[in-house]
């Protein structure tokens, strides 16, 4: 149980700040101007991340789903930056 | 949604075990933190003032004084208006080493130690550092995110009863139920309340740290220089170089006031400034002021050579980032709406102490050993623990409330005295804790948290003559208020006691609250 939280832990940490990421820079308007409220959401999705990986049967699906969404977030949201995709 | 019972299995273990880990810490911060919610009150309680009041005109050649007469804080200087928290205005600003000074009216020279009273800030410390010196507040950050897991595990535990057993209250033999009960009932009802402190908490506490972990990652390096503009109100603006004289207070005072009305906010009340780069001509002046039917303070920026107006956040009108920020302070501060507002504060802040309490309770009653006497050592050290350091600390801050009356009065230093009696004490009572039978100790600091407790009202009419009837027959309602909940609390801790001796006199012998057979 406990890899499974430490799954939600620490590649959910890196999920948690790419969903957030894709949120703020995707939205209309300057990405300064939901700097706060990133801030703001970001402990309660990654809380909720943590929960979330209870879900999964055992701990190497938890670690290689979060890990691998966390890799595609990021992915995408690097991509989105160095495209000029969003500004 | 049928979860598998494996799932919810799992749930309660993080919940119990996520719950242990925060529990003490969380205890300590909800009952400091349900006492910090009337800091001002607190501050004319430990420091009774004399009375006389201040103006603008008092702040203005406070202003000039420091301004004259410390370098430094021509760099940046802040001031609280006069009766903001106390009566009289105090100016604050960094010296070269980085340590803050403050001067008040009459004392110009500045000095690190802050005008009032100690007393609220040592309650406010405990609150969000547990006491502990530079690692407390990232520690209490920490237990903010435990405190949302357990939030969230907890209600999945509880989803599939909760509609049943919401007003579910069994008192009755099964002592256990009953307690489940009252933790079920506590968290449910104060949900929002709890699931807005577990993220402004955690916000306040790792805002820096959480910050410096996304940059990188969200941000692309760009976040610092953009976090600026985000939660300030004043633009940056570069010295000009340029001598040029500073227009008045009263004129920035008055100004915010129209800039506020004419934005539809009727009521703004200046509380503090910052002041940057005093006597240049790139001069920059933040009034931040409250008022009371908004969520949060509003900000006005002025150039403060020419009383130009040059940016402003204000209730109803201020973009995402302000709001948010303003809304994270006022929700977890309480400071909006009225007195009302402050009373549920409390009692829902005393109230998740209980919580607290309470799961660690449970969390050794799940562990029970039935038909044995011998516990196990992590239930018996859980139930030490618990009484020491919950109870400890309800002695302790009374403890400290009571020196901030009587050191003052002997001439002795209130601030380093406060925290003797907060810290030592509550290390006695951790150590009574850890050498008595948990229940002869629950019983026994629940008697001492009791009488210091009632000594509070009397400490406090022997210092200053300001006894409990003589404040309320003056129309000092917040003095009278302070001496009547500490009787209130007193009689609470003696029921517990109370409560805690008919347990031991029920003679179970298979838990940990069983008396030793002597």
């Amino acid at each position: 149980m406990w890899t499974r939280v430490a799954a939600g832990v620490v590649p959910g940490f890196f999920l948690a700040a790419g969903v957030l990421g894709l949120a703020c820079w995707s939205l209309p308007g300057p990405w300064q101007a939901t700097i706060v409220p990133g801030l703001v959401a970001f402990p309660p999705l990654w809380v909720g991340l943590v929960c979330v990986s209870l879900r999964f049967a055992n701990g190497v699906r938890a670690w290689a789903w979060l890990s691998g969404l966390a890799v595609l977030a990021l992915g995408l949201l690097w991509l989105l930056e160095a495209s000029g995709g969003v500004r | 949604m049928k979860w598998k019972a494996a799932t919810m299995r799992s749930f309660t273990t993080l919940h119990s075990w996520v719950g242990l880990c925060a529990g003490f810490a969380l205890f300590v911060a909800f009952y400091a933190g349900a006492i910090t919610v009337f800091q001002g009150p607190l501050q004319a309680w430990a420091a009774p003032q004399d009375g006389s009041s201040y103006s603008l005109a008092d702040a203005q050649q406070l202003l000039d004084g420091v301004l004259a007469q410390h370098p430094e804080a021509r760099e940046h200087v802040g001031m609280t208006f006069p009766g903001y928290e106390l009566a009289e205005p105090t100016a604050y600003w960094q010296d070269r080493h980085g340590n803050w000074l403050y001067a008040t009216p009459g004392h110009l020279a500045g000095s690190p130690q802050r005008p009032g009273a100690s007393l609220p800030e040592l309650v406010n410390e405990l609150h969000y550092t547990l006491g502990l010196p530079s690692v407390g507040t990232w520690l209490m950050g920490l237990v903010s995110l435990l405190y949302g897991i357990a939030l969230v595990s907890g209600v999945v535990i509880h989803l599939p009863r909760l509609a049943k057993n919401l007003f579910a209250l069994r008192p009755g033999p099964n002592l256990k139920r009953y307690w489940q009960d009252v933790h079920n009932v506590i968290g449910v009802l104060s949900l929002p309340f709890h699931m807005m402190f577990a993220v402004t908490g955690a916000l306040l506490c790792l805002l820096a740290v959480l910050m410096l972990a996304l940059n990188p990652l969200v941000y692309g390096g760009k976040l610092m220089a953009n976090v600026g503009p985000a939660m300030d109100t004043a633009p940056m603006l570069q010295k000009a170089d340029e001598a040029q004289p500073l227009t008045s207070l009263a004129s920035w005072s008055t100004r915010s006031i129209e800039v506020a009305r004419a934005r539809g906010v009727a009521d703004f009340v200046p509380g503090y400034l910052k002041l940057a780069h005093a006597g240049d001509a790139h001069a920059v002046v933040e009034i931040t002021g409250t008022s009371p039917r908004a969520l949060g303070a509003g900000v006005v920026a002025f150039d403060a050579t020419s009383g130009a107006l040059l940016a402003a956040q204000l209730p109803g009108s201020r973009d995402a980032n302000h709001a948010a920020l303003a809304a994270v302070y006022a929700l977890h501060y309480g400071d909006y709406g009225n007195v009302a507002v402050q009373w549920l504060y409390f009692l829902l802040g005393l109230g998740g102490a209980f919580l607290f309490y309470s799961g660690n309770l449970l969390w050794i009653e799940s562990r029970r050993r039935r038909g044995q006497s011998a516990q196990s050592r992590p239930s018996m050290l859980t139930a030490r623990a618990t009484v020491g350091v919950c109870i400890g600390v309800c002695v302790a801050v009374s403890l400290a409330f009571i020196a901030a009356q009587l050191l003052p009065a002997l001439g002795w230093n209130a601030d380093a005295g406060e925290r003797w009696a907060c810290f030592l004490g509550w290390a006695v009572c951790v150590t009574w804790a850890a050498w008595r039978a948990p229940l002869l100790a629950a019983q026994e600091l629940l008697w001492l948290a009791a009488i210091v407790t009632t000594l509070i009202p009397v400490a406090h009419g022997i210092a200053t003559g300001w006894w409990v009837w003589r404040s309320a027959a003056g129309g000092h309602g917040a003095l009278a208020a302070i001496d009547l909940v500490a009787l209130a609390m007193a009689v609470g801790f003696a029921s517990l006691a109370r409560a805690a001796a008919r347990r031991g006199r029920s003679g179970v012998s298979d838990n940990v609250w069983a008396l030793p057979s002597s």
